[in-house]
């Protein structure tokens, strides 16, 4: 599954990168990067909380 | 179509208000949309159809956030009372000062307020939580945020207030109040650049108005909007974590013993004690959950605090416990509308933690006082009769 980021919608609330660091921080100025973008096996499971934690549904999972 | 099930009970009565857990619990197990004929309201009560309104706003529109039409009609132009698309510009506005990339400068300034203020009281022996802590903290670093000072921080508390008590319905309540935020609503109006500090945040909106990165006329919203959303809250839940850690001396031992664990009690807090009792949308067309049928057109309800102590969710909901971590509980709302502040809130909650943890050993607090309230559920006063200090 592919990690997809609405970036005008994310704020960089940061509770993504504390649910799947493997897969995405925000960098110093506070932007998130999305390090892989798709994710699978474990990773989809972090992927699935990191999209599930975001406070204003700035992510979500679509097919890749 | 079949119409939702029907409850008698009046969701702004003061009792409810007071101590609405156990009448959500009711309307939870009677079903995940309640018709409320007193109030002309459907009600949400369970934690996955709340958190699949907030995440669609097209079918939930906020242009009835406010449960009467002269509030709705006071909010309309802002981000709270608008929807997509229009809403996401407006949003961002709002939000560019609040995000925690924007307020990472703050942290230090407010730790230390946070730490001074609390020792402070821990060496007192005993003092009253609501004004010295849960009122006079968050008060201090929004007045210092946006610049204002004199008789505009002095009437922070009452229009912050009014401005959460005249989203209700139109009873008493709001009726008293609506001339108190009508003077909010003033200031905001005729409120220049330099009314407001130098260096604060409420002057660079009104820069950024000056420039045209915002809209002419927009920067008195977004200064209204910080205080009518980002006092009464968080005065709530600072309230509530002092009142939570003496109703628990085992947790607040908990993150006493492990500091890490404060933006997990933090969460707990909101959690169990929604700071926001209920919030509107209005159905854009028939909605059906579980089989029954929202009519378009009509007023919802979201019972914040029914979905954060659903068992289809959390396990034993309705246990205070610091170690559960609910990131995704709804307290801040979710998705696009989800709490702008949150931030900030966080901040300032944390550093408030952070500083009980580290210097205080002990509190005892008596009986604490509620007065019912339409939209905010706070404390107004709290006792802590005894502190030993760390």
């Amino acid at each position: 599954m592919r990690i997809q980021l609405d970036r005008p919608r994310c704020e960089g609330h940061g509770l993504c990168e504390e649910a799947a660091p493997r897969l995405m921080h925000l960098d110093d100025d506070g932007e998130l990067v999305i390090d892989v973008p798709d994710a699978e096996g474990a990773d989809l499971d972090a992927a699935k909380a990191a999209v599930r934690v975001c406070p204003v549904a700035a992510l979500r999972l679509a097919a890749a | 179509m079949t119409a939702p099930t029907e409850s008698g009970i009046d969701i702004w009565a003061d009792d409810v208000l007071v101590d609405p857990y156990p009448t959500y619990a009711s309307l939870r197990e009677q079903a995940a949309v309640v018709h409320l004929p007193k109030n002309e309201l459907y009600v949400l009560t369970r934690y996955d159809v709340i958190r699949d309104a907030l995440g669609d706003p097209e079918t939930f529109s906020s242009t009835s956030i406010g449960f009467n039409p002269m509030v709705n009609e006071a909010l309309q132009g802002t981000s709270l009372a608008s929807d997509p698309p229009i809403h996401t510009q407006l949003r961002a506005t709002l939000s560019q000062n609040l995000t925690p990339r924007a307020l990472r400068g703050l942290k230090v300034v407010i730790d230390e307020k946070a730490d001074q203020l609390v020792a402070e009281l821990a060496a007192s022996g005993s003092f009253e939580a609501i004004d010295s802590l849960a009122r006079a903290f968050p008060i201090e670093i929004v007045a210092d945020l946006i610049g204002f000072s004199g008789h505009v921080k002095d009437n922070m508390l009452r229009w912050g207030q009014a401005a959460m008590q005249v989203i209700g319905p139109l009873n008493q309540r709001t009726q008293e109040s609506f001339p108190i935020a009508g003077e909010l609503y003033g200031w905001c109006s005729s409120v220049t650049a330099d009314d407001l500090t130098p260096g604060s945040i409420g002057r660079g909106i009104f820069d950024a108005e000056t420039r045209g990165d915002i809209p002419q006329g927009s920067a008195g919203h977004i200064i209204h909007q910080y205080l009518g959303a980002g006092v009464d809250t968080t005065i709530a839940s600072i309230g509530n974590i002092i009142a939570l850690f003496g109703h628990h001396p085992g947790q607040f031992g908990l993150v006493r013993e492990n500091p890490e664990l404060v933006p997990a009690a933090f969460a707990e807090v909101l959690r169990y004690w929604a700071p926001v009792h209920i919030w509107g949308r209005r159905a854009t067309r028939d909605v059906e959950i579980d089989g029954a049928t929202i009519p378009a057109g009509a007023q919802v309800g979201i019972l914040f605090g029914a979905g954060n102590r659903d068992p289809r969710h959390y396990e034993n909901p309705d246990t205070f416990d610091v170690m559960r971590n609910p990131v995704d509980h709804l307290s801040f709302g979710y998705g696009p509308h989800g709490c702008a502040g949150q931030g900030l809130a966080k901040l300032e909650a944390h550093a408030i933690i952070e500083a009980l943890a580290r210097r205080v050993k002990t509190l005892t607090i008596s009986d604490e006082v509620r007065e019912p309230s339409n939209i905010t559920r706070s404390l107004e006063l709290l006792q802590v009769t005894k502190v030993v200090a760390a």
